[in-house]
């Protein structure tokens, strides 16, 4: 146990006071705002051209006023009856464009024409396009005898909506596809953490095979006490870098959204329109407590079953450029988890195939996070990990087995079946 | 003082690998505080037994007894290895990594503080505290290794090959060392091939080949035993020997000395009763092989 927090204690401060690792900490939080708050800025702001421009228009058959037409920067004013001097306007570039609207039945826009239409972009001419339909949508209704009122009458809302029984008895929406996410984002976190911080544990191995300090090593801790002291003390690494990202892009976010929100203007239209307090009533309705237990530890038993093999992988090769043939195999069952989970588990969160693949221990974090809001019942939870749980001993001790043999082997690059016999030998 | 306690005894123990027998029914015992040197050509099973002693691996038969017990991962703390393939972490600083073999090996953190500032001193190396080893020269970084396997105080050091790779005032450095942990009562155990190195410093030795071990004691015992009935012996000016001398001539390097062999049924006290009457003899005694000399005969003649 003691040379297990010696070999942790190693392995998390040396990684800690590296320059790499503080330098990532504080500049990932910072790249990602800065990111996410440019995409913003542009999005809203950068993109649009503020001068007004000014549109010629005419419509011999079509009683319509020009300001029904205008959006944006765009106002319309009706054509001069002197074509030439409006094309010599339009080509100096004094006016925007004419539009013509020649049509005599407006059921069909087909002799609309719109000169100098290269300066409009393809959203303005979308929005052109609308304003005209839905005018003459409204002119055709009118001509039909029905009006605005009539047609509010009849108009048709909302839609079918899910509803679960939660655990108090009480019926409550399901919000299935909120859930999803959750599941879903959970997945991508749980992967991306095995993967960043495995390969750290693969390297930690490999480096005391490379630089030949293992034979000192393996002569002072058992091995498995060792390959466990590595695998914690790198997840209580990952698990300091992440809660400093969680602290920092919260901070650095919220710093973010008061400045946008202290210039409410800049704010697209659009975001007024997105069903915000659904979502966050959405968000209230989860079982939050469920969720995050289940997250945590099929977040560790996953980051725990893999690095342990990671870190086999690490003992038994002699340099990165090897450790290709046995990282296909092994990352395979979480892109596998992946699929599962878009495919099956989308589908049917509680069906049979999900059931199995959140059972075995190598697809397991990732189907089971994914599942994880859809009310998994308790015991499969527990099930679950506890196979995952038992997997990762069994991997730890199986890996140090070949950790054993396989740090003393130096110069040919190993095979499965080297690792098999290196099993059996120790 | 320590003559008779046994501070390791190996009983015929045997390792494999695949089907290759790599330590063959090795027997062996070092007493307390003796230096015990291990030879034998490359590939002859040193490293592979000394792995077994380090609590590397394990026999495949047989048994290894420190002190009496059963060697098990417990003994640890009493074991200092220093392997033929040897290296540190490069991104770590010197105390920092003289601290983490220290506390692997069983001190308390504020011990391990204590003996590392000792030896940092000892050697006069205090400056270096703080730099990463990849800033050091491979001089330096020999001198490291080697406070490294000694800094836990161990009662058993294991040095596979602790001469080669330094340069030759680290090895004299190495020697010091081992001569004073000896004093202090270390029982120490090394491997090597430098004859030179087993003269000056073995008490006992054995000398292994092709996994089995081909002969132990002192060095005085086993050049007595290779006495092959060869004497040495040195004139006072130039002699030729005549031609009907009964005695078998051997080699006479200088015209100023010659070596003998005799047979079985001749007398040493013959040749010194013709080497007398030359009247010219300044010198006279048996010749004991040297060490090189029967290692070579013993790993060449099998």
């Amino acid at each position: 146990m003691r040379s297990i927090w010696v070999v942790l204690k190693k392995e998390y401060l040396t990684r800690i006071k590296n320059k790499t690792f503080i330098i990532m900490t504080f500049l990932a939080p910072v790249l990602i705002a800065l990111f996410y708050g440019g995409a913003i800025y542009f999005a809203t702001v950068g993109a649009e051209d503020h001068s007004a421009k000014t549109v010629y228009f005419n419509a011999p058959y079509w009683d319509l006023e020009s300001d029904e037409l205008a959006f944006d920067d765009y106002t319309f004013i009706p054509a001069l009856p002197d074509s030439k001097s409006m094309l010599d306007e339009i080509e100096s570039k004094k006016m925007s464009g004419w539009l013509q609207i020649n049509d005599k039945d407006i059921h069909v826009l087909d002799s609309a024409e719109l000169i100098g239409g290269s300066s409009f972009s393809v959203t303005e001419l979308q929005k052109l396009n609308n304003h005209l339909k839905t005018r003459a949508h409204e002119y055709l209704l009118m001509e039909a005898g029905i009006s605005d009122s009539t047609l509010r009458l009849t108009e048709v809302r909302g839609g079918v909506k899910a509803l679960e029984i939660d655990n108090e008895g009480d019926i409550a929406n399901s919000n299935t596809t909120l859930k999803s996410a959750v599941g879903f984002a959970m997945a991508m976190i749980i992967y991306m953490f095995i993967f960043i911080y495995g390969s750290m544990v693969m390297r930690s191995a490999m480096e005391e095979k490379t630089n030949r300090i293992v034979e000192v090593i393996v002569s002072s801790v058992k091995p498995f006490d060792l390959m466990l002291g590595k695998i914690l003390g790198v997840a209580l690494v990952g698990l300091t870098q992440f809660f400093a990202w969680i602290v920092l892009s919260i901070a650095l976010l919220g710093g973010l959204s008061y400045a946008f929100s202290s210039d409410a203007n800049s704010i697209p239209q659009e975001a007024n329109n997105l069903p915000v307090h659904e979502i966050i009533s959405g968000f209230q309705s989860l079982p939050f407590v469920d969720i995050i237990v289940v997250f945590v530890l099929f977040f560790l038993g996953g980051y725990l079953l893999y690095s342990s093999i990671f870190a086999a992988i690490g003992s038994a090769v002699n340099q990165e450029t090897d450790v290709q043939q046995f990282m296909l195999p092994v990352s395979l069952p979480l892109v596998f988890g992946f699929i599962i989970a878009q495919s099956v588990v989308f589908q049917s969160p509680n069906g049979h195939l999900a059931k199995v693949f959140s059972m075995i221990p190598l697809t397991s974090p990732i189907v089971m996070a994914v599942r994880a809001p859809f009310d998994v019942p308790l015991t499969e939870i527990i099930g679950s990990f506890v196979v995952l749980l038992l997997t990762f001993v069994f991997m730890v001790w199986l890996s140090a087995k070949i950790y054993r043999v396989g740090v003393l082997m130096y110069g040919k690059k190993p095979s499965w079946k080297d690792l098999w016999r290196w099993i059996r030998q120790s | 003082m320590f003559a008779d306690l046994s501070m390791l005894k190996v009983s015929h123990v045997y390792k494999y690998f695949d089907d290759q027998c790599v330590n063959n029914d090795i027997c062996l015992e070092l007493k307390q505080g003796e230096i015990f040197g291990l030879l034998g050509p490359n590939g002859a099973g040193k490293t592979t037994l000394m792995r077994m002693l380090a609590t590397v691996t394990t026999p495949d038969r047989g048994d290894i007894f420190i002190q009496g017990e059963s060697l098990s991962s417990k003994h640890v703390p009493l074991i200092g290895y220093m392997p033929e393939e040897r290296g540190l972490y490069r991104k770590m600083s010197v105390v920092d990594q003289l601290l983490y073999f220290a506390e692997l090996k069983g001190l308390s953190r504020s011990q391990a503080k204590e003996n590392v500032k000792k030896w940092l001193h000892q050697l006069d190396i205090v400056h270096w505290a703080d730099k990463k080893m990849e800033e050091l020269s491979k001089g330096m970084a020999q001198k490291i290794q080697f406070i490294s396997t000694i800094l836990h105080e161990p009662k058993f050091l294991i040095l596979d090959e602790p001469f080669s790779g330094f340069d030759p005032v680290n090895a004299d450095m190495v020697k010091d060392l081992i001569i004073k942990l000896k004093n202090e009562g270390t029982t120490i155990l090394f491997s090597t091939h430098r004859m030179d190195n087993v003269e000056e410093l073995c008490d006992r030795l054995a000398i292994i080949h092709e996994g089995r071990k081909v002969l132990d004691g002192t060095i005085e015992e086993v050049r007595r035993n290779h006495f092959k009935n060869e004497y040495d012996l040195n004139f006072s000016e130039p002699i030729s020997i005549p031609e009907d001398i009964k005695f078998r001539k051997l080699e006479q390097s200088k015209s100023f000395s010659i070596r003998v062999t005799l047979n079985k049924e001749e007398s040493y006290q013959d040749l010194l009763d013709w080497a007398y009457k030359t009247k010219k003899l300044k010198a006279f005694g048996e010749y004991l092989p040297t060490m090189h000399e029967i290692f070579v005969n013993k790993v060449s003649n099998r």
